[in-house]
Protein backbone atom coordinates (compact mmCIF):
# COMPACT_ATOMS: atom_id res chain seq x y z
CA UNK A 1 0.00 0.00 0.00
CA UNK A 2 1.20 3.44 -0.87
CA UNK A 3 1.52 5.80 2.05
CA UNK A 4 -0.66 8.64 0.79
CA UNK A 5 -1.25 11.99 2.30
CA UNK A 6 -4.58 10.77 3.59
CA UNK A 7 -2.87 7.86 5.37
CA UNK A 8 -0.47 10.28 6.87
CA UNK A 9 -3.23 12.55 8.13
CA UNK A 10 -5.07 9.56 9.55
CA UNK A 11 -2.00 8.46 11.39
CA UNK A 12 -1.51 11.79 13.12
CA UNK A 13 -4.11 11.28 15.84
CA UNK A 14 -2.66 7.85 16.55
CA UNK A 15 0.84 9.24 16.80
CA UNK A 16 -0.54 11.95 19.04
CA UNK A 17 -2.12 9.35 21.25
CA UNK A 18 1.17 7.53 21.58
CA UNK A 19 2.93 10.75 22.40
CA UNK A 20 0.30 11.58 24.99
CA UNK A 21 0.60 8.15 26.58
CA UNK A 22 4.35 8.22 26.84
CA UNK A 23 4.06 11.67 28.38
CA UNK A 24 1.41 10.53 30.86
CA UNK A 25 3.64 7.77 32.19
CA UNK A 26 5.83 10.47 33.73
CA UNK A 27 4.44 10.96 37.21
CA UNK A 28 5.01 13.88 39.54
CA UNK A 29 5.81 13.88 43.23
CA UNK A 30 5.44 17.36 44.71
CA UNK A 31 7.46 18.24 47.81
CA UNK A 32 6.31 20.90 50.28
CA UNK A 33 9.82 22.22 50.89
CA UNK A 34 13.22 22.43 49.23
CA UNK A 35 15.27 19.24 48.87
CA UNK A 36 16.55 18.38 52.35
CA UNK A 37 17.12 15.24 54.40
CA UNK A 38 13.43 15.15 55.28
CA UNK A 39 12.96 13.94 51.67
CA UNK A 40 16.14 11.83 51.43
CA UNK A 41 14.39 8.55 50.66
CA UNK A 42 12.56 10.06 47.71
CA UNK A 43 15.85 11.06 46.13
CA UNK A 44 17.43 7.71 46.98
CA UNK A 45 14.62 5.72 45.39
CA UNK A 46 15.20 3.84 42.13
CA UNK A 47 11.84 4.46 40.47
CA UNK A 48 12.83 2.92 37.15
CA UNK A 49 13.34 -0.42 38.87
CA UNK A 50 9.66 -0.30 39.77
CA UNK A 51 8.64 0.66 36.25
CA UNK A 52 8.01 4.32 37.05
CA UNK A 53 9.32 7.57 35.64
CA UNK A 54 9.05 10.02 38.52
CA UNK A 55 9.66 13.76 38.43
CA UNK A 56 10.28 15.17 41.92
CA UNK A 57 9.03 18.76 42.14
CA UNK A 58 10.75 20.73 44.91
CA UNK A 59 8.52 23.16 46.81
CA UNK A 60 8.94 26.17 49.05
CA UNK A 61 7.18 28.06 51.81
CA UNK A 62 3.48 27.40 51.57
CA UNK A 63 3.51 25.10 48.53
CA UNK A 64 -0.10 23.87 48.65
CA UNK A 65 0.67 20.22 47.85
CA UNK A 66 -2.63 18.99 49.23
CA UNK A 67 -4.55 21.30 46.90
CA UNK A 68 -2.23 20.46 44.01
CA UNK A 69 -3.16 16.81 44.39
CA UNK A 70 -6.85 17.72 44.44
CA UNK A 71 -6.45 19.92 41.37
CA UNK A 72 -4.57 17.19 39.50
CA UNK A 73 -1.48 19.34 39.02
CA UNK A 74 0.55 16.57 40.62
CA UNK A 75 -0.12 12.86 40.97
CA UNK A 76 1.57 12.42 44.34
CA UNK A 77 2.46 14.98 46.96
CA UNK A 78 4.05 15.28 50.37
CA UNK A 79 1.61 16.39 53.06
CA UNK A 80 1.08 16.02 56.80
CA UNK A 81 -1.62 13.78 58.23
CA UNK A 82 -3.59 16.69 59.67
CA UNK A 83 -3.67 18.30 56.23
CA UNK A 84 -5.25 15.14 54.83
CA UNK A 85 -8.04 15.31 57.40
CA UNK A 86 -8.68 19.01 56.81
CA UNK A 87 -8.65 18.49 53.04
CA UNK A 88 -11.07 15.57 53.19
CA UNK A 89 -13.43 17.57 55.39
CA UNK A 90 -13.55 20.17 52.58
CA UNK A 91 -14.34 17.63 49.90
CA UNK A 92 -10.76 17.31 48.63
CA UNK A 93 -10.42 13.55 48.22
CA UNK A 94 -6.80 12.96 49.22
CA UNK A 95 -5.55 9.65 50.58
CA UNK A 96 -2.35 9.00 52.56
CA UNK A 97 -0.14 6.14 51.38
CA UNK A 98 3.19 6.21 53.19
CA UNK A 99 4.27 8.06 56.33
CA UNK A 100 7.97 8.86 56.45
CA UNK A 101 7.97 10.40 59.92
CA UNK A 102 6.30 8.13 62.42
CA UNK A 103 6.55 10.87 65.00
CA UNK A 104 6.01 14.58 64.62
CA UNK A 105 9.41 16.23 64.03
CA UNK A 106 7.97 19.63 64.92
CA UNK A 107 9.28 21.19 68.09
CA UNK A 108 9.77 24.47 69.88
CA UNK A 109 13.32 25.66 70.30
CA UNK A 110 14.37 27.99 73.13
CA UNK A 111 17.65 29.38 74.41
CA UNK A 112 19.04 26.91 76.95
CA UNK A 113 20.07 29.83 79.14
CA UNK A 114 16.42 30.45 80.00
CA UNK A 115 16.36 27.14 81.89
CA UNK A 116 12.80 26.30 80.88
CA UNK A 117 11.54 22.86 81.86
CA UNK A 118 8.48 22.24 79.72
CA UNK A 119 6.50 23.50 76.77
CA UNK A 120 4.15 25.16 79.25
CA UNK A 121 7.06 27.29 80.53
CA UNK A 122 7.70 28.55 77.00
CA UNK A 123 4.24 30.08 77.01
CA UNK A 124 4.79 32.00 80.21
CA UNK A 125 7.03 34.76 78.87
CA UNK A 126 8.94 36.18 75.93
CA UNK A 127 8.10 35.76 72.27
CA UNK A 128 7.01 32.62 70.45
CA UNK A 129 7.22 32.37 66.65
CA UNK A 130 4.83 29.73 65.33
CA UNK A 131 2.43 29.18 62.46
CA UNK A 132 -0.70 30.07 64.39
CA UNK A 133 -2.90 28.34 61.81
CA UNK A 134 -1.47 24.91 62.54
CA UNK A 135 -3.58 22.66 64.77
CA UNK A 136 -0.79 22.17 67.30
CA UNK A 137 -0.56 25.92 67.80
CA UNK A 138 -4.23 26.12 68.65
CA UNK A 139 -3.92 23.07 70.88
CA UNK A 140 -1.15 24.91 72.74
CA UNK A 141 -3.36 27.96 73.02
CA UNK A 142 -6.23 25.89 74.33
CA UNK A 143 -4.02 24.13 76.87
CA UNK A 144 -1.90 27.00 78.17
CA UNK A 145 -3.35 30.22 76.76
CA UNK A 146 -1.39 32.83 74.83
CA UNK A 147 -1.97 35.73 77.20
CA UNK A 148 1.52 35.82 78.72
CA UNK A 149 3.58 35.14 75.62
CA UNK A 150 3.84 37.27 72.50
CA UNK A 151 2.92 35.13 69.50
CA UNK A 152 4.43 36.18 66.18
CA UNK A 153 4.55 34.52 62.74
CA UNK A 154 7.12 31.80 62.18
CA UNK A 155 10.06 33.02 60.10
CA UNK A 156 10.42 29.57 58.47
CA UNK A 157 13.95 28.29 58.96
CA UNK A 158 15.40 31.78 59.44
CA UNK A 159 17.22 32.21 62.75
CA UNK A 160 17.95 35.95 62.69
CA UNK A 161 15.40 36.93 65.33
CA UNK A 162 16.15 33.87 67.46
CA UNK A 163 19.88 34.54 67.60
CA UNK A 164 19.23 38.19 68.29
CA UNK A 165 16.87 37.82 71.25
CA UNK A 166 17.36 35.44 74.15
CA UNK A 167 13.66 35.40 74.99
CA UNK A 168 12.67 34.40 71.48
CA UNK A 169 11.29 30.86 71.06
CA UNK A 170 10.69 29.41 67.64
CA UNK A 171 8.90 26.57 65.92
CA UNK A 172 11.43 24.19 64.40
CA UNK A 173 12.14 20.76 63.04
CA UNK A 174 13.78 19.05 65.99
CA UNK A 175 16.63 17.76 63.84
CA UNK A 176 17.28 20.87 61.73
CA UNK A 177 17.18 24.38 63.21
CA UNK A 178 18.62 23.44 66.64
CA UNK A 179 21.69 22.17 64.82
CA UNK A 180 22.03 25.44 62.92
CA UNK A 181 21.65 27.43 66.15
CA UNK A 182 24.36 25.39 67.88
CA UNK A 183 26.66 26.00 64.93
CA UNK A 184 26.13 29.72 65.44
CA UNK A 185 27.21 29.34 69.05
CA UNK A 186 23.84 29.30 70.81
CA UNK A 187 22.99 26.53 73.24
CA UNK A 188 19.36 25.53 72.73
CA UNK A 189 16.76 23.34 74.32
CA UNK A 190 14.04 21.74 72.21
CA UNK A 191 10.57 20.69 73.29
CA UNK A 192 8.96 18.30 70.81
CA UNK A 193 5.34 19.14 70.04
CA UNK A 194 4.50 15.48 70.63
CA UNK A 195 5.02 16.32 74.34
CA UNK A 196 1.51 17.75 74.39
CA UNK A 197 0.14 14.62 72.75
CA UNK A 198 -0.06 16.03 69.24
CA UNK A 199 1.71 13.52 67.07
CA UNK A 200 0.47 13.35 63.46
CA UNK A 201 2.35 11.46 60.79
CA UNK A 202 4.34 13.91 58.71
CA UNK A 203 6.15 13.88 55.35
CA UNK A 204 3.34 11.65 54.18
CA UNK A 205 3.04 10.59 50.53
CA UNK A 206 -0.54 11.22 49.42
CA UNK A 207 -2.52 10.71 46.24
CA UNK A 208 -5.91 11.73 44.90
CA UNK A 209 -8.69 9.24 45.63
CA UNK A 210 -9.68 9.11 41.97
CA UNK A 211 -6.23 8.18 40.77
CA UNK A 212 -5.89 5.59 43.53
CA UNK A 213 -9.12 3.85 42.49
CA UNK A 214 -8.32 3.99 38.76
CA UNK A 215 -4.68 3.06 38.97
CA UNK A 216 -3.93 1.40 42.27
CA UNK A 217 -1.03 -0.40 40.59
CA UNK A 218 0.80 2.86 40.07
CA UNK A 219 0.31 3.73 43.74
CA UNK A 220 1.54 0.28 44.79
CA UNK A 221 4.66 0.62 42.67
CA UNK A 222 5.37 4.10 43.96
CA UNK A 223 5.04 3.03 47.58
CA UNK A 224 7.34 0.05 46.97
CA UNK A 225 9.92 2.31 45.31
CA UNK A 226 9.69 4.89 48.09
CA UNK A 227 10.00 2.23 50.78
CA UNK A 228 13.14 0.82 49.13
CA UNK A 229 14.43 4.35 48.75
CA UNK A 230 14.02 5.12 52.43
CA UNK A 231 15.64 1.84 53.42
CA UNK A 232 18.60 2.75 51.23
CA UNK A 233 18.74 6.28 52.64
CA UNK A 234 18.65 5.11 56.23
CA UNK A 235 21.47 2.68 55.51
CA UNK A 236 23.60 5.12 53.55
CA UNK A 237 22.49 8.70 53.14
CA UNK A 238 25.56 9.92 51.27
CA UNK A 239 24.56 9.41 47.59
CA UNK A 240 21.12 11.02 47.92
CA UNK A 241 22.53 13.80 50.11
CA UNK A 242 24.97 14.67 47.37
CA UNK A 243 22.14 14.84 44.86
CA UNK A 244 20.03 17.05 47.15
CA UNK A 245 22.94 19.28 48.11
CA UNK A 246 23.44 20.05 44.42
CA UNK A 247 19.78 21.07 44.19
CA UNK A 248 19.76 22.96 47.48
CA UNK A 249 23.22 24.34 48.27
CA UNK A 250 21.84 26.47 51.14
CA UNK A 251 22.33 23.45 53.41
CA UNK A 252 25.96 22.43 53.60
CA UNK A 253 27.12 18.86 53.13
CA UNK A 254 27.95 18.32 56.81
CA UNK A 255 24.47 19.44 57.89
CA UNK A 256 22.91 17.06 55.38
CA UNK A 257 24.77 14.17 56.96
CA UNK A 258 24.04 15.25 60.53
CA UNK A 259 20.33 15.84 59.98
CA UNK A 260 19.97 12.55 58.12
CA UNK A 261 21.49 10.83 61.11
CA UNK A 262 19.46 12.73 63.70
CA UNK A 263 16.11 12.01 62.07
CA UNK A 264 16.54 8.21 61.90
CA UNK A 265 14.74 7.55 65.17
CA UNK A 266 11.64 9.38 63.99
CA UNK A 267 11.49 7.34 60.78
CA UNK A 268 12.42 3.72 61.55
CA UNK A 269 9.42 1.42 61.69
CA UNK A 270 8.45 -2.00 60.53
CA UNK A 271 7.64 -1.81 57.72
CA UNK A 272 8.81 1.68 56.81
CA UNK A 273 5.97 4.11 56.16
CA UNK A 274 3.48 2.18 58.25
CA UNK A 275 0.32 3.83 59.56
CA UNK A 276 -2.31 2.60 61.99
CA UNK A 277 -6.02 3.20 62.32
CA UNK A 278 -5.66 4.13 65.99
CA UNK A 279 -3.26 6.97 65.30
CA UNK A 280 -5.53 8.37 62.57
CA UNK A 281 -8.52 8.14 64.90
CA UNK A 282 -6.66 9.97 67.69
CA UNK A 283 -5.63 12.73 65.32
CA UNK A 284 -9.13 13.06 63.92
CA UNK A 285 -10.65 13.42 67.40
CA UNK A 286 -8.05 16.06 68.27
CA UNK A 287 -8.95 18.04 65.17
CA UNK A 288 -12.62 17.63 65.99
CA UNK A 289 -12.09 18.95 69.51
CA UNK A 290 -10.40 22.00 67.97
CA UNK A 291 -13.41 22.53 65.73
CA UNK A 292 -11.35 22.06 62.54
CA UNK A 293 -13.49 19.19 61.32
CA UNK A 294 -17.11 18.40 62.11
CA UNK A 295 -16.98 14.60 62.20
CA UNK A 296 -14.34 11.97 62.75
CA UNK A 297 -14.08 10.25 59.36
CA UNK A 298 -13.55 6.49 59.06
CA UNK A 299 -9.78 6.06 59.20
CA UNK A 300 -9.69 3.64 56.27
CA UNK A 301 -10.84 6.46 53.98
CA UNK A 302 -7.94 8.65 55.04
CA UNK A 303 -5.09 6.25 54.48
CA UNK A 304 -4.48 3.12 52.45
CA UNK A 305 -2.34 0.39 53.88
CA UNK A 306 -0.48 -0.86 50.85
CA UNK B 1 -24.11 56.96 41.11
CA UNK B 2 -24.89 56.28 37.47
CA UNK B 3 -21.18 56.22 36.76
CA UNK B 4 -20.80 53.19 39.03
CA UNK B 5 -23.16 51.02 36.99
CA UNK B 6 -20.70 50.04 34.20
CA UNK B 7 -18.23 48.85 36.86
CA UNK B 8 -20.82 46.84 38.75
CA UNK B 9 -21.92 44.82 35.71
CA UNK B 10 -18.64 42.86 35.22
CA UNK B 11 -18.56 42.19 38.96
CA UNK B 12 -22.06 40.71 38.90
CA UNK B 13 -21.38 38.67 35.76
CA UNK B 14 -18.18 37.18 37.18
CA UNK B 15 -19.82 36.49 40.55
CA UNK B 16 -22.82 34.73 39.04
CA UNK B 17 -20.66 32.78 36.59
CA UNK B 18 -18.30 31.66 39.35
CA UNK B 19 -21.17 30.58 41.57
CA UNK B 20 -22.64 28.62 38.70
CA UNK B 21 -19.33 27.00 37.68
CA UNK B 22 -18.64 25.82 41.23
CA UNK B 23 -22.22 24.69 41.69
CA UNK B 24 -22.11 22.66 38.47
CA UNK B 25 -18.87 21.02 39.59
CA UNK B 26 -16.66 22.57 36.89
CA UNK B 27 -14.52 24.22 39.54
CA UNK B 28 -13.80 22.48 42.82
CA UNK B 29 -14.93 24.46 45.83
CA UNK B 30 -11.69 23.79 47.75
CA UNK B 31 -9.68 25.42 44.94
CA UNK B 32 -11.99 28.36 44.25
CA UNK B 33 -14.70 28.94 46.83
CA UNK B 34 -18.10 29.99 45.45
CA UNK B 35 -18.92 33.68 46.06
CA UNK B 36 -21.79 32.65 48.34
CA UNK B 37 -19.35 30.82 50.65
CA UNK B 38 -17.06 33.85 50.72
CA UNK B 39 -20.01 36.06 51.60
CA UNK B 40 -21.11 33.68 54.36
CA UNK B 41 -17.61 33.69 55.82
CA UNK B 42 -17.50 37.46 55.57
CA UNK B 43 -20.73 37.72 57.59
CA UNK B 44 -19.85 35.02 60.13
CA UNK B 45 -16.28 36.20 60.79
CA UNK B 46 -17.06 39.90 60.41
CA UNK B 47 -15.78 41.07 63.84
CA UNK B 48 -12.43 39.35 63.26
CA UNK B 49 -12.20 40.47 59.63
CA UNK B 50 -13.20 44.04 60.43
CA UNK B 51 -10.62 44.35 63.20
CA UNK B 52 -8.01 43.00 60.76
CA UNK B 53 -9.15 45.41 58.06
CA UNK B 54 -8.84 48.33 60.48
CA UNK B 55 -5.25 47.34 61.32
CA UNK B 56 -4.29 46.86 57.68
CA UNK B 57 -5.91 50.17 56.75
CA UNK B 58 -3.93 51.98 59.44
CA UNK B 59 -0.66 50.36 58.32
CA UNK B 60 -1.26 50.94 54.62
CA UNK B 61 -2.42 54.52 55.14
CA UNK B 62 0.54 55.46 57.33
CA UNK B 63 2.97 53.85 54.88
CA UNK B 64 1.24 55.66 52.04
CA UNK B 65 1.37 59.06 53.76
CA UNK B 66 5.07 58.59 54.52
CA UNK B 67 5.68 57.62 50.89
CA UNK B 68 3.75 60.63 49.65
CA UNK B 69 5.59 63.08 51.88
CA UNK B 70 8.99 61.38 51.56
CA UNK B 71 8.64 60.71 47.84
CA UNK B 72 7.75 64.31 46.99
CA UNK B 73 10.52 65.66 49.24
CA UNK B 74 13.10 63.34 47.69
CA UNK B 75 11.96 64.28 44.18
CA UNK B 76 12.29 68.00 44.99
CA UNK B 77 15.78 67.35 46.30
CA UNK B 78 16.71 65.34 43.21
CA UNK B 79 15.37 68.03 40.90
CA UNK B 80 17.64 70.68 42.43
CA UNK B 81 20.56 69.86 40.17
CA UNK B 82 21.58 67.41 37.51
CA UNK B 83 24.62 66.32 39.53
CA UNK B 84 22.50 65.45 42.57
CA UNK B 85 20.09 63.59 40.37
CA UNK B 86 22.88 61.56 38.79
CA UNK B 87 24.38 60.82 42.20
CA UNK B 88 21.22 59.76 44.04
CA UNK B 89 18.56 58.66 41.58
CA UNK B 90 20.04 55.15 41.16
CA UNK B 91 19.57 54.65 44.91
CA UNK B 92 15.92 55.59 44.65
CA UNK B 93 15.53 52.77 42.17
CA UNK B 94 16.70 50.49 44.97
CA UNK B 95 13.30 50.94 46.60
CA UNK B 96 11.61 49.61 43.53
CA UNK B 97 13.71 46.50 43.29
CA UNK B 98 14.12 45.49 46.92
CA UNK B 99 12.59 42.03 47.37
CA UNK B 100 10.66 42.78 50.50
CA UNK B 101 10.27 39.10 51.44
CA UNK B 102 14.04 38.62 51.41
CA UNK B 103 14.68 41.41 53.89
CA UNK B 104 11.63 40.54 55.97
CA UNK B 105 13.51 39.00 58.90
CA UNK B 106 15.64 42.14 59.06
CA UNK B 107 12.62 44.43 59.03
CA UNK B 108 11.41 42.56 62.08
CA UNK B 109 14.75 43.06 63.83
CA UNK B 110 14.92 46.76 62.93
CA UNK B 111 11.33 47.69 63.60
CA UNK B 112 10.03 44.91 65.84
CA UNK B 113 6.92 42.79 65.33
CA UNK B 114 3.71 44.68 64.73
CA UNK B 115 2.71 47.99 63.22
CA UNK B 116 6.13 49.54 62.59
CA UNK B 117 7.26 46.65 60.38
CA UNK B 118 3.98 46.86 58.47
CA UNK B 119 4.35 50.60 57.90
CA UNK B 120 7.98 50.18 56.86
CA UNK B 121 7.05 47.50 54.36
CA UNK B 122 4.20 49.60 52.90
CA UNK B 123 6.55 52.58 52.68
CA UNK B 124 9.42 50.73 50.97
CA UNK B 125 7.12 49.21 48.39
CA UNK B 126 5.20 52.39 47.56
CA UNK B 127 7.70 55.25 47.60
CA UNK B 128 9.36 54.77 44.21
CA UNK B 129 6.41 55.66 41.95
CA UNK B 130 5.96 58.89 43.92
CA UNK B 131 9.63 59.83 43.46
CA UNK B 132 9.71 58.92 39.78
CA UNK B 133 6.47 60.64 38.81
CA UNK B 134 7.06 63.77 40.88
CA UNK B 135 10.57 64.17 39.50
CA UNK B 136 9.30 63.71 35.98
CA UNK B 137 6.59 66.31 36.59
CA UNK B 138 8.98 68.86 38.06
CA UNK B 139 11.49 68.41 35.27
CA UNK B 140 8.93 68.78 32.52
CA UNK B 141 7.71 72.22 33.59
CA UNK B 142 6.99 74.36 30.53
CA UNK B 143 10.34 76.06 29.66
CA UNK B 144 8.55 79.21 28.54
CA UNK B 145 6.99 79.61 31.99
CA UNK B 146 10.32 78.90 33.64
CA UNK B 147 11.91 81.64 31.57
CA UNK B 148 9.16 84.03 32.54
CA UNK B 149 9.75 83.33 36.28
CA UNK B 150 13.43 84.00 35.71
CA UNK B 151 12.77 87.22 33.81
CA UNK B 152 10.70 88.53 36.71
CA UNK B 153 13.47 87.54 39.13
CA UNK B 154 11.44 84.94 41.07
CA UNK B 155 13.37 83.27 43.91
CA UNK B 156 14.06 79.50 43.66
CA UNK B 157 11.53 78.78 46.40
CA UNK B 158 8.87 80.87 44.69
CA UNK B 159 9.60 79.03 41.44
CA UNK B 160 9.24 75.72 43.24
CA UNK B 161 6.02 76.51 45.11
CA UNK B 162 4.29 78.67 42.52
CA UNK B 163 5.39 77.00 39.32
CA UNK B 164 7.17 73.68 39.42
CA UNK B 165 5.12 71.81 42.02
CA UNK B 166 1.75 73.00 40.72
CA UNK B 167 2.83 72.11 37.20
CA UNK B 168 3.90 68.67 38.43
CA UNK B 169 0.58 68.00 40.21
CA UNK B 170 -0.94 65.76 37.54
CA UNK B 171 2.14 63.52 37.58
CA UNK B 172 2.35 63.61 41.38
CA UNK B 173 -1.23 62.42 41.57
CA UNK B 174 -0.49 59.63 39.10
CA UNK B 175 2.39 58.57 41.33
CA UNK B 176 0.11 58.62 44.36
CA UNK B 177 -2.51 56.51 42.59
CA UNK B 178 0.09 53.80 41.91
CA UNK B 179 1.53 54.14 45.42
CA UNK B 180 -1.91 53.66 47.02
CA UNK B 181 -2.37 50.16 45.61
CA UNK B 182 1.24 49.25 46.33
CA UNK B 183 0.95 50.45 49.94
CA UNK B 184 -1.90 47.99 50.51
CA UNK B 185 0.18 45.15 49.05
CA UNK B 186 3.21 46.25 51.08
CA UNK B 187 1.17 46.39 54.28
CA UNK B 188 -0.16 42.88 53.75
CA UNK B 189 3.29 41.49 52.99
CA UNK B 190 4.52 43.25 56.14
CA UNK B 191 1.71 41.63 58.06
CA UNK B 192 2.76 38.18 56.89
CA UNK B 193 5.99 38.69 58.81
CA UNK B 194 4.94 41.28 61.38
CA UNK B 195 1.85 39.34 62.34
CA UNK B 196 -1.41 41.29 62.39
CA UNK B 197 -4.26 42.47 60.19
CA UNK B 198 -5.50 40.92 56.97
CA UNK B 199 -2.04 39.50 56.16
CA UNK B 200 -2.14 37.43 59.30
CA UNK B 201 -5.72 36.32 58.57
CA UNK B 202 -4.66 35.19 55.08
CA UNK B 203 -1.59 33.40 56.45
CA UNK B 204 -3.57 31.50 59.08
CA UNK B 205 -6.53 30.71 56.82
CA UNK B 206 -4.15 29.35 54.19
CA UNK B 207 -2.58 26.98 56.71
CA UNK B 208 -6.05 25.80 57.64
CA UNK B 209 -6.98 25.30 53.96
CA UNK B 210 -9.79 27.82 54.41
CA UNK B 211 -9.84 29.25 50.88
CA UNK B 212 -13.18 30.94 51.59
CA UNK B 213 -11.58 32.99 54.35
CA UNK B 214 -8.50 33.73 52.25
CA UNK B 215 -10.76 35.17 49.56
CA UNK B 216 -12.84 37.11 52.09
CA UNK B 217 -9.65 38.76 53.37
CA UNK B 218 -8.33 39.39 49.86
CA UNK B 219 -11.64 40.97 48.90
CA UNK B 220 -11.44 43.33 51.88
CA UNK B 221 -7.88 44.22 50.90
CA UNK B 222 -9.05 45.16 47.43
CA UNK B 223 -11.86 47.24 48.90
CA UNK B 224 -9.21 49.07 50.89
CA UNK B 225 -7.14 49.58 47.75
CA UNK B 226 -10.20 50.88 45.90
CA UNK B 227 -11.06 53.27 48.71
CA UNK B 228 -7.55 54.70 48.66
CA UNK B 229 -7.72 55.00 44.89
CA UNK B 230 -11.08 56.75 45.14
CA UNK B 231 -9.72 59.17 47.71
CA UNK B 232 -6.80 60.12 45.47
CA UNK B 233 -9.14 60.54 42.52
CA UNK B 234 -11.21 62.91 44.59
CA UNK B 235 -8.11 64.91 45.48
CA UNK B 236 -7.14 64.92 41.85
CA UNK B 237 -10.56 66.26 40.82
CA UNK B 238 -10.45 69.01 43.40
CA UNK B 239 -6.94 70.05 42.49
CA UNK B 240 -7.03 69.78 38.73
CA UNK B 241 -10.53 70.36 37.46
CA UNK B 242 -10.03 74.08 36.85
CA UNK B 243 -6.99 73.83 34.67
CA UNK B 244 -5.94 70.33 33.60
CA UNK B 245 -7.42 68.41 30.70
CA UNK B 246 -7.39 65.07 32.55
CA UNK B 247 -10.11 66.19 34.96
CA UNK B 248 -12.26 68.35 32.69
Amino acid sequence: MNFTRRNFLQSIPVAGLFAACSKASKIRLALNWKPDPEFGGFYAADYAKHGLDVDILPGGAGTPTVQMIGAGSTEFGIVAADEVLLARAQGNDVVALFAVFQHNPMGIMVHASRKLESIGDVLKSGTLAIQSGLPYARLLQKKFGFDRVRVVPSPGGDLTAFLHDENFAQQCFVMAEPLQAKRRGVEVKVFPVSDIGYDPYTTVVAVGGDLLRKNSDMANHLVAAVRDGWRAYLDNAAPANEKMHALNPTIDAASFAEIADAQKGLIESNPLGKMTKERWDTLASQLKSLGDIKDVPPADQCFRDL
Amino acid sequence: MRKAIPAVIPFLVVTVALEWLVDAGWIKAFLMPPPSAVLQTMVRDWPELFAALAKTSAGALLGFLLSAAGGIAIAIFLSSSRAIQEAFYPYAVFFQTVPIIAIAPLLVIWFGYGMRTVVASAFIVSIFPVIANTLNGILSTDPALRDMFRLYGASPSATLWKLRLPAALPQILTGLRIAGGLAVIGAIVGEFIGGQGLGSVVDIARTQQRTDKVFAAVLLASVLGLALFGFINLLSRLALRRWHASEQ
